[in-house]
């Protein structure tokens, strides 16, 4: 019997304790509103309390964010100039010793107590958030997908080719926060209702074992965008496009760009695979190469399997490239693929005489 | 044995669902301090540091990862295939890593081992082998008898 009352005693305490300190944060430690000023002249009132990541969310002023301010991905960088308080452990192993003397932090880190001011790239005030609808769901190959999202009401986008937006990945079996992952846009910047996204199956990954195993046609999802500098510059200089895997999203885009525009620079495109199960869109470049008459496609092999009765290019991409690109052209050169794929391609590049500031590449 | 709250943070998020998928524990139920704490003598009884053991991954990684998805053969006998993907994977003890996926085969015996950029990272600066069950776990023996690994 005492050890009963005991108990009850005991829970009875915890349950007061817990309501006086649900209580005491609400109403002691209420931050009230708080002002945060965007480079020096925009200025928001927010309820205090929450991290900037979601403030500034909830403003409609989207910061990328990979992991969705969980703090692991370190994407969310802004410059706090005044009220972010002090450095915290968990923001500096993603913080260089030049970042932290300029003030960067990680907005998903910086909770809003007071009024602040930071400094964000301008373009991230033109990022918002769209609601679609999964209209196309189409395997590429046995690991690449295609997706397009139309999106819904009134709603448009506006983006430049070579972009790319943030999928919400909701919550769904054991994944119990949301996640964003960042996908290039495949089609046309003229299609302003609806985009494609090219996506690769990664093993055991949060977004795409969502994507490949739960999103079906017809469902709804929530993405922001546009982002990104990888875009095709205006020059008469001679492109060169080199992409492997979903990396061809980007590219592709720019193509509709070409064809749209009337853009008729000399330009290729070295699409790098394994073997030929790899492959995709061949037939759609071949018709980009007739509407586009000083374009060309170069698929090449690395690995050929017998049954692919193979007779384009065959080698490593960069091997491809370096046989194709001479020295003294005047080249730009746009890259979308691995990190791994992306320098050695650079290395082959600089080789050739083609300067860094004329190699363009998406660094997510 | 008790661990200190940053492990404890780390711990969390390690968890399933919260950097990746299914997490870094596997089944495991011990406390982060002493699954680095059994795996930090497992290391050391095999003649090794968690340094060697990750110089060995990320030598074979390097080499792989130039064949952009093509298996490599190395030393011989060690069939090495890097399958890399666009994007960055998350250490739950801070930093961002390339996604790629590490692949060997020792062609003599046929025995094979996998591991992840991610997983060099923290073997080298955390000696964090992932848990027991998890799908990138790397058990140190099956790495040092795969690789062929000799000490000195």
């Amino acid at each position: 019997m005492s050890v009963l009352i005991t108990t009850s005693i005991i829970t009875a305490i915890g349950v007061f304790l817990a309501a006086l300190l649900t209580l005491a944060e609400r109403f002691l430690l209420d931050y009230g509103i708080c002002k945060i000023t965007i480079n020096g002249d925009k200025i928001y009132q927010v309820r205090g309390g929450n991290h900037l990541l979601g403030s500034l969310q909830e403003q409609d002023i989207f910061i990328p964010s990979a992991c969705g301010g969980r703090g692991s991905c370190g994407l969310c960088k802004v410059k706090v100039l005044e009220g972010g308080g002090p450095l915290l452990p968990t923001e500096t192993p993603y913080l260089t010793k030049e970042e932290i003397e300029n003030h960067t932090r990680l907005a998903c880190q910086v909770k809003v107590r007071n009024d602040i001011e930071i400094l964000i790239p301008e373009e991230l005030f033109s990022i918002r958030e769209y609601e679609a609808k999964v209209v196309n769901f189409k395997d590429l190959t046995y690991d690449i997908k295609l997706i397009s999202l139309q999106l819904k009401g009134d709603e448009t986008i506006d983006f430049v080719a070579g972009q790319y937006v943030q999928l919400k990945i909701p919550v769904y079996g054991n994944i119990k926060e949301e996640v964003y992952r960042a996908y290039s846009i495949a089609s046309p910047e003229s299609n302003k209702k609806q985009i494609d996204l090219i996506i690769r199956r990664v093993p055991k990954g949060i977004a795409t074992t969502y994507i490949f195993d739960y999103l079906k046609k017809g469902d709804t999802i929530f993405f922001n965008g546009p982002y990104g500098d990888f875009y095709l510059r205006d020059s008469q200089r001679e492109i060169i496009y080199i992409a492997g895997g979903s990396g061809l999203a980007p590219i592709k885009s720019m193509l509709h760009k070409m064809i749209e525009e009337g853009i008729d620079r000399k330009a290729t495109f070295f699409f790098g695979c394994v073997s030929g199960r790899d492959l995709y869109f061949v037939e759609e470049m071949k018709s980009f190469e007739e509407k586009l008459p000083n374009f060309k496609f170069i698929p090449a092999l690395s690995n050929p399997n017998p049954e692919d009765n193979w007779l384009g290019e065959t080698g490593l991409i960069t091997e491809v490239v370096d046989r194709h690109i001479s020295s003294d052209g005047d080249y730009e050169a746009y890259l979308c693929g691995s990190p791994g794929m992306i320098n050695a391609s650079i290395k082959v590049l600089r080789s050739k005489g083609i300067p860094e500031e004329l190699i363009f590449y998406d660094k997510f | 044995m008790k661990q200190t709250p940053e492990l404890d943070r780390i711990q969390e998020l390690m968890q399933p669902g919260v950097i990746s998928k299914d997490g870094f524990l596997g089944n495991d139920t011990r406390n982060l301090t002493d699954i680095l704490a059994d795996d930090q003598r497992i290391v050391t009884n095999l003649g090794f540091t968690h340094q060697e053991l990750a110089n060995a991954m990320e030598e074979l990684t390097e080499v792989g990862k130039k064949a952009f998805g093509n298996p490599v053969l190395v030393r011989g006998f060690l069939e090495v295939t890097v399958d890399s993907s666009k994007g960055k994977m998350a250490s739950p003890f801070g930093g961002l890593f390339d996604k790629e996926n590490v692949v060997v085969v020792n062609k003599k015996t046929g025995e094979s081992i996998r591991w992840t950029t991610l997983n060099i990272h923290m073997i080298r600066d955390h000696g964090f082998y992932e848990g027991k069950g998890s799908y990138f776990r790397v058990e140190p023996e099956d790495l040092v008898r795969v690789l062929e690994l000799y000490v000195g």
